[in-house]
């Protein structure tokens, strides 16, 4: 009898073991579950991962005019040139305050100053998912960065400027889908890094929040509630769309920078975060910026009789197949162009780098691929084409010149 | 499994979301008179009808074409309109290789059908899409204009 209850007692602390280990083990799956989603939210994996390359595996280059070059890093559990030996702590240092272990001083292109806006739990639950990813050997190349950016102490000043110094607080006046929107715009989704203007120290401009800025050769746009130049004139459902698929018809469809941002990250948002987004950026102050928008309707595009110039011909026979004269897409919605703003700027610069790198977009229905423009076009002949369709979907006049294409030729990154 | 409007019938297909329509047809439902040329929507001669319209069946991903009835050629063998077009084809000997031709008439149905009377400009900007290898753009125009006074 005795004999028994010893047993009974041994099971009972087994089973509690077992117990308690299955509870960690949910635990953290439930952590990594988080972290998943919250490293779309983050969208991590579209810079730490190079052209063709391994996901998180980094190697990505980012080009900083009179700065120099920088890779972005391995993020996958790489001992040696991943993250596998950081700790919590170090991890978050290097997410939240840009300070990687050694004291090592990251440059703001990884955007910390927005992720300083993240909590420490989202960050842990970033890097537990991370961590389950398989390690990737994969040493970042070295950058090059020129005097004095290269001394990276002088990050300590940056920091103490434009650093913030702690997770957003929620506002108390303001609604949970508005408090929840401002974390995914302002903190994890580091939109600004992109649509904000930067100061001369490279910092995001508070006075002209979200008024657009031009990366990398492409005009991120104005995406204040300013209603000529921003998002004002856009209706909810549409900014949901285009949040949620990269395609909102009489806005167009994401391409380049975007597209990836749609690709990675965006689509895999629930509905009610992307509402909490548009609650959010509905509430942006109005900055006024030089790209109007303009919206020329399917009708009154229908109605403009056939194009004999050489740039109306040459979009008959090489766009009109699949973005229809009246732009309202023949095979699918994706190709539906009319009211998109890269057709309504008279510079032409994302419709030309379009036009001569193709685009590509991950959708729930597979990845939707407009092909780019290969050397069959001359300059001149690309440059007539996006002037015919900036007069015809923008009713502008474009000034794009074969100059503007080849040097949009020469930004196409070697494939 | 989705369910397809195909020919007047309904088919039920067995597929991935993102299959091109053109393969679904060809490879799946066992429609060949639906061309493949170029595969990204450039050359024309996978067009098909979905809700009387003309569109790229291969850079169409088979989940986004719905409840929406799709024609082929095939599924045109009944058509008053398209027995015009035939019959204007035939008479002036459009075709050469005729690869292209089953796209080339899908596109001039697909105009005939919401314009019996098009200018030149208007067959021009309809077809334009449609790329003949063989170069029989002049005849294909002339037929066009010739199943107008038919019909």
């Amino acid at each position: 009898m005795r004999r028994l209850g010893r047993r009974a007692a041994g099971m009972a602390v087994l089973a509690g073991i077992v117990l308690t280990g299955s509870v960690a083990r949910a635990q953290d799956a439930d952590l990594v579950r988080r972290g998943a989603y919250l490293e779309q939210a983050a969208d991590c994996e579209v810079c730490h991962t190079k052209q063709g390359g391994v996901p998180y595996a980094g190697g990505r280059a980012f080009d900083l005019p009179g700065i120099g070059t920088i890779y972005a890093p391995n993020i996958t559990p790489d001992p040696e040139t991943g993250i596998g030996r950081y700790s919590d702590a170090q991890f978050d240092s290097a997410v939240r305050r840009g300070v990687g272990p050694g004291w090592r001083h990251l440059y703001p292109v990884m955007p910390y100053a927005s992720y300083a806006k993240m909590t420490e739990e989202d960050v842990r639950a970033i890097r537990a998912y991370l961590m389950s990813l398989r390690p990737v050997h994969a040493p970042a190349p070295a950058n090059q960065v020129r005097f004095p950016y290269n001394i990276r102490l002088a990050m300590i000043g940056w920091n103490l400027l434009y650093r913030p110094s702690g997770p957003l607080a929620d506002e108390p006046g303001r609604s949970a889908a508005w408090n929840r929107g401002r974390y995914l715009v302002d903190a994890a989704g580091h939109c600004g890094e992109c649509h904000s203007p930067r100061n001369m120290l490279q910092a995001l401009s508070v006075t002209k929040s979200y008024a657009g800025a031009t990366i990398d050769g492409w005009l991120a746009y104005n995406i204040s509630s300013d209603v000529d130049s921003g998002i004002g004139a856009w209706s909810d459902p549409q900014l949901a769309a285009y949040l949620s698929t990269g395609h909102a018809d009489g806005r167009g469809t994401a391409v380049g920078p975007m597209a990836e941002v749609v690709s990675h990250s965006l689509r895999y948002l629930t509905p009610e975060d992307v509402a909490a987004m548009v609650t959010y950026l509905r509430s942006l102050p109005a900055r006024r910026s030089d790209e109007t928008i303009a919206v020329v309707s399917p009708e009154a595009l229908a109605q403009a009789g056939p194009n004999h110039s050489n740039g109306g011909r040459l979009f008959a026979g090489a766009c009109a197949g699949c973005h229809l004269t009246d732009g309202q897409g023949r095979q699918v919605d994706f190709a539906t162009v009319w009211g998109a703003r890269s057709l309504g700027e008279t510079d032409g610069r994302n419709l030309v780098r379009t036009m001569v790198e193709g685009a590509t977009l991950q959708s729930a229905h597979g990845a939707m691929v407009m092909p780019g423009f290969g050397p069959e076009y001359r300059n001149q002949d690309l440059a007539d084409i996006a002037n015919y369709a900036i007069g015809h979907f923008g009713n502008r006049v474009g000034h794009v010149t074969a100059q503007d294409v080849a040097a949009a030729r020469g930004a196409v990154p070697p494939s | 499994m989705l369910t397809l409007q195909v020919n007047g019938a309904a088919h039920q297909v067995d597929v991935p979301d993102d299959m091109p329509l053109l393969w679904v047809l060809r490879d799946v439902m066992g429609l060949p008179g639906t061309k493949f040329g170029c595969g990204i929507g450039q050359c024309g001669a996978c067009t098909v009808h979905v809700d009387g319209k003309a569109v790229r069946a291969c850079s169409l991903p088979v989940s986004l074409v719905g409840n929406r009835p799709v024609t082929t050629i095939e599924g045109l063998a009944d058509d008053q309109v398209a027995a015009a077009v035939t019959k204007a084809w035939l008479d002036i000997d459009v075709v050469q290789c005729g690869y292209c031709q089953p796209g080339q008439i899908m596109a001039a149905v697909a105009l005939l059908k919401g314009n019996l009377h098009p200018s030149d400009d208007e067959i021009d900007q309809a077809m334009s899409g449609n790329i003949c290898r063989c170069g029989t753009y002049r005849r294909i125009r002339a037929a066009i204009r010739n199943v107008a006074g038919v019909v």
